[in-house]
Order: C-alpha cells, then structure tokens, then sequence
C-alpha cells in the first residue's frame, strides 16, 4: 500500500515561492489502476515523483508497505526504486542507437540482476509487447507506438510492484494509445503490480478504479470503482 | 550496477560516437606517440652507453687519478694555480692545464691497497707512423689491450696474453695498407715507429735541423706481426679510438718509456686501473674505491662512468618528456570537452537511468570509465604507432647513426603497458568534473530536457 499524509511541496524560496502540492493525503492499495487526473501545471506529474522518490517533499511523508522512503538513505532509495518501481514516460526515453535487448536490459543491471538471469528476462518482456521479433533491432528504427511497447518492456523487465506512467500516450495516435492502455491494463492484472497513470485524458482514467482529481496543488476528489 | 555492465556501457556509448571517440583519442594519441619514442630513444641511448661501457671499461676495476680535477668539472672561471711538482702545462679539455701524473711510487702505493689485486697504468702511445713495405707511411695509436674489451674480429684470433711483437689491427688500417682483406692481412708484418720526445722538442727548438737526422738519431722502428684484425667498433668512446692498435702491456709500456725518456713525463701516467679482488661485488668494489681516495687520489668506477652518461641521456629524455606530456595535457582537455558534450547530449538518458534507481556515483563511474577508455584507446594508437614507425625506421636510423648492432629505438612491453595504464587512469581523472556534473544532475530536470 502507497500511503501519503500530510504532502506538501513548495518551490522556490522566499518571495518567489510556489506551492505545487498541498497537504496531499490519500492511500492506494497494492495492485490497483490509479489515475491522476489535472490540467497542467496542477501538480499530478509532482505528485507522482515524490511518491517514486524522485523529488522530496517540503514537508509530508510516503510510505510504501509501511516503509518511510523519505527516511531512507540516497542510495537505500535508489536501490529501492531499482527493485519496486518502474516508469513509463510520454517521451519514451528509449536509446536509439541501442537494440531493443539493450534497452531492457537496463533496469536489469541497474538492480545488479545475476547474469544468467538477464536474457530470459528481456525474452520474456519483449515477448509481453509484442516484440520479441525486434530483439537485435535499433530502437531507432521502431515506430511510436512500437518505441513505447518497448518503454513498457522495459518498465515490466524487473517485475516492479508500481508503475508509474507518465501520460503513457501522449505522443502516441488513438489507436497506438488505446494498444498501450490495453497493454498496461493488462500487465496491471497478469504482474499484479500498482499501476499509477498520470494523465489528462478522462478516457483512460475512466478505465482505473481510483481517479484522484488535483487541481492547484490540492485534491479535489477521489473517485473509486471503474466507470 | 556492477562495474563490468558500466564498461560495457561505457564501450558502447564510445562506439555510439566514432568520430568524436576516435578524434579525441587521437589527440592523446600524439603525445602518447612522442612519449613512446622518448622511452624507446631512451633504453636505446642507455644500451648503447652501457656497450660503450663495457666494451671500454672493467666493471671489476677502478680508474685511479692523482689529479684531483681529472674526474670533474674543474672551476673554469679562474686560472689555475702553478704547481712545479705537477707535469708540464699541456692542451686538455680545450683549454691549458697543469695535470697532477701518476708515478710508479703512486701505482705501488694503490696495488698496496686492501681489496687490489693488480694496478696497470692506462698507456696509450702516439706513433709516429705506421707503415708497410712499398706503402706511405701514417698516424696511428698503440693502446694496451684488455681481455675484457673482446672486440668483434674480421679475421684471426687473440689470445689471452698477446705475445710480444704481435698487434691487433683495426679495419680502418686494411686497405691503407695495401691489403685486399682481413684475413690477407693475417701473418703480415708491419713497421710501428715512435719518436723520443726530447728530439721532438729539440727539432721545436731548431725547426731548420733535417728530419732526416731526428729520425736516425731518435726514432725506433719496430716490426710487427699483425694477429688479427678488428671491426670498427660501434661503440668507441671517440671516432680515433676506432683506429686504435692493441698490444700487451710490456710492448705499449716500453714504447711509452723510449719515447718519454729523458723528459719530466717519464714513466708518469695520467690514470691507472686498479683490479679489485671479486670485484663484480658492488660493496667490494666500493670498499676498495674508498680505501684508494683515502690515500689521496681520485677513483671512478664504472658505475660512477655509467652514471655520468646516463645523467647526460636522463637531461635530453626529461627535456622531449616533458613536451609529450605537454602534448597529453592539452589533449586531455579535450577529453574533458568531449565528455562534457557527452553528458550534455545524454542527459534524459542520464534522467532515466537515475529513476530506475541508478545511483549516482554509479553515473559518475560511466563517465569516468568513458573517459578512461578514451584514453586508453589513445594510448594504444599512439604507441602502436610509435613502436610501428619506430622498427621500421630502426635498421636504417641505426646504420646511419654508425650504432652497429645497437639500436636507436628500444620498446619495452612492460614501459608501454604502464604508460598506456596510466594515461588512462589520468583520462579517468580528466573525466571526473563532466562525471560530476552527470551525478549532479536532478533526475527530473533531466527528463524534462528537449
């Protein structure tokens, strides 16, 4: 279970303050779909990075399964992201001059997996998305839609207990969109993992079964259950 | 992430980026080039010198002076004090100074030394001519041989003790002499003559007197049987001590004798070797050399000789050194350029690594080991040159330079492998600002870039 209270993050110091989150409270259990829904600039992208422990809060806590991750030592988070979490970003982030092998490798040996390991795993995740005939390719030579298949192939490698995407298909068509919702809803039931979306879009929050509403940096609402 | 996957990362990022790696490299590169040639001119000077060294010198001997100045630098820039027990003012160095001898007393009193075996004063005789039947007749030198100077022989033998009336002639001599080879000359006599000095001073004093009468009156002609016929050396300590003849001691000794009889040089040497007991044992040798400046003289070892050369070679290898490093300095800063474009160029992907939990000095170790890699690949372009143009230019450089079978440009592996190790560890270093600023780097900002 993710657990944040009291969250506030402020930016800026002095006269030029800005408070992007606001005395954040909310819980999300293991293996839900969660969205995070506002315009921009309300703060869901901020809120999303201190829950993954990539920024700090000014003041509040996160625990995950009870663990304060704010508590923890730089490298202890770090090791803690590289083992629980995973991300999926709208600009896909993939190594254009790698292969796609070499992509998905990378979780793997940022969490120092064993070797041995290392192969069937990328197998495995390539074959989740549909590109296990794109091992030894470039990345740089995949469409969109098939470069974001292989970001999630790279978020699932590890087996993470939360993912995160960020706005997953915002660079993407409808109906290479649609695929990689499917594609995420789907390894939120076959990984069992938390998947948390931050998007804009209504039509895939509706499909999570907990949408947190943000706006200006404070909750606005929490809706549970699918629409 | 474990060091061998920030290698294989660092290799690969490298490769990503052929032109600027091989660029870079290639700027380190030169240096390490003029580096590799410094180490290789270097081992080949210092293995020329100790040739020179060991074919003119004794290790198990001492070379004895009397004259204090004779073995360093005397003070140039005042006259030196007249002193009437000291030999005749004479031409050294290129200037006129007065030279403390040796006398006989003085070689008894240094074979009395502990530790000395035998003293042999150091005589080398200037001829007057040598000559053969129906040839014309030409300066040359008589020094005494030693067995340990074993030159490389065209034709004959020599054996341990060469007998009276025999000489050792050198190459340069053969054809002057009318022979048609080494191995002609063998067996065949040849007249040596030497001149008493105080007829030569005399014809000084009375240039008019014919040289008919000086050399009836005070020259000796000897026969001698040449035993065989040596190669020009490549490792003389002068070009005339190529042309030098060997006989034994007794001979050059005698021959010295005639010619400074009756002047204030009789029987007066300006140097003597002095064979140490076991003397291949350092501190015997040392113990001996002590012993003999106690008494007053002034003795060098080979050591001592070796040194005095190698300062000489360690001046001129420090000086080309010190502009190879100037070059890799320089060419380090591009390597830090070049990273730091890296760094700015990869920062989303330094931004994902960072949220999948990278940790940053694992970050920083991917830019170092790049860096590192850089430099070692620059490293071994450079030296591969080197030692690639090095030995093929060797033979023809050597042969110019009159080396014989030394050569100019000696490589040693294990001298390479440590200059390439630590330019790379110095990459490494070089890396480390544009490594910290990758470490630095907030993960999210990071992401955010266009």
């Amino acid at each position: 279970m993710i657990e944040v209270e009291n969250l506030t993050k402020i930016y800026g110091k002095k006269d030029t303050t800005f408070t992007a989150l606001n005395e954040i409270n909310l819980k999300i259990e293991n293996k839900s779909t969660v969205s995070i829904i506002g315009k921009s600039g309300s703060g869901k992208s901020t809120l999303m990075h201190i829950m993954s422990g990539l920024d700090e809060p000014t003041s509040g806590t996160v625990k995950i399964d009870g663990i304060d991750i704010f508590a923890m030592k730089e490298k202890k988070i770090d090791a803690f992201r590289s083992s629980k979490m995973s991300f999926v970003f709208q600009s896909f982030f993939v190594e254009a001059n790698a292969t796609c092998y070499q992509n998905v490798l990378l979780p793997l040996e940022i969490a120092k997996v064993g070797i041995t390991k290392r192969k069937q795993m990328v197998l495995d995740a390539l074959k989740a998305v549909d590109l296990e005939d794109k091992v030894n390719a470039k990345a740089s030579t995949l469409s969109g839609g098939q470069k974001q298949r292989l970001a999630v192939a790279r978020a699932i490698v590890n087996k993470p207990s939360i993912l995160f995407a960020d706005e997953p298909t915002g660079n993407l068509d409808s109906i290479n969109g649609d695929k990689i919702m499917k594609l995420l809803f789907g390894l939120n039931k076959s990984l069992g993992c938390t998947l948390i979306i931050v998007t804009h879009d209504p039509d895939i929050a509706k499909h999570t079964s907990m949408r947190i509403l943000i706006k200006d940096g404070q909750i606005e609402g929490i809706e549970k259950g699918r629409k | 992430m474990r060091f061998s996957d920030i290698i294989k990362r660092s290799l690969r990022n490298l490769l990503t980026s052929k032109a600027r790696t091989i660029l870079t490299a290639l700027a380190i590169a030169v240096g390490t080039f003029a580096l590799t040639l410094t180490l290789g001119a270097s081992n080949g000077a210092k293995d020329y010198a100790n040739n020179i060294i060991k074919s003119n010198f004794d290790p198990t001997e001492l070379i004895v002076a009397k004259d204090k100045n004779l073995f360093s630098q005397q003070d140039a820039s005042k006259p030196q004090v007249y002193n009437p027990s000291f030999g005749s003012v004479t031409t050294f160095g290129g200037g006129s100074r007065q030279v403390e001898y040796l006398n006989n007393a003085d070689i008894a009193k240094i074979a009395s030394t502990p530790g000395v075996s035998s003293v042999q004063p150091n005589i080398t005789v200037s001829l007057q001519y040598v000559t053969r039947d129906g040839q014309k007749k030409y300066i040359g030198t008589l020094a005494t041989y030693n067995s340990y100077q074993k030159p490389t022989l065209l034709a004959g033998s020599i054996p341990d003790n060469i007998p009276n009336g025999q000489v050792i002639l050198p190459q340069g001599f053969l054809s002057s002499l009318g022979f048609s080879s080494a191995s002609s000359a063998i067996g065949q006599n040849i007249r040596l003559s030497v001149q008493n000095n105080t007829s030569l001073n005399s014809a000084l004093i009375n240039p008019f007197a014919t040289s008919a009468t000086q050399d009836s009156s005070k020259s000796q002609e000897s026969v001698f049987k040449i035993i065989a016929v040596s190669e020009t050396p490549s490792t003389s300590i002068s070009a005339q001590t190529s042309l030098y003849m060997y006989s034994n001691l007794n001979v050059v000794e005698s021959l010295n004798n005639y010619i400074y009889s009756g002047t204030s040089s009789y029987q007066k040497y300006l140097e003597a070797y002095a064979k140490v007991t076991d003397g291949s044992n350092a501190s015997k040798l040392n113990k001996a050399q002590a012993l003999i400046k106690k008494e007053g003289y002034s003795v060098q070892s080979v050591v001592d000789t070796e040194k005095l050369i190698t300062q000489f070679i360690s001046v001129i290898e420090g000086i080309v050194t010190l502009f190879g490093l100037i070059a890799i300095i320089a060419s380090l800063f591009g390597v830090v350029n070049t990273m730091y474009i890296s760094v700015l160029q990869r920062t989303r992907e330094i931004g994902l690594m960072k949220a999948l939990g990278m940790h940053r000095k694992d970050i920083s170790w991917l830019f170092r080991i790049e860096a590192g890699l850089i430099g070692l690949f620059g490293g071994m372009i450079g030296s591969a040159l080197a030692i690639g143009i090095g030995t093929a230019l060797n033979p023809f450089i050597s042969n110019k330079l009159s080396l014989g079978t030394s050569k100019l440009l000696i490589f040693k592996a294990s001298q390479i492998v440590i200059l390439i190790i630590v330019l790379a560890v110095i990459a490494v270093f070089a890396g480390l600002l544009p490594a910290r600023k990758a470490a630095k780097l907030d993960p999210i900002e990071a992401l955010r870039t266009e």
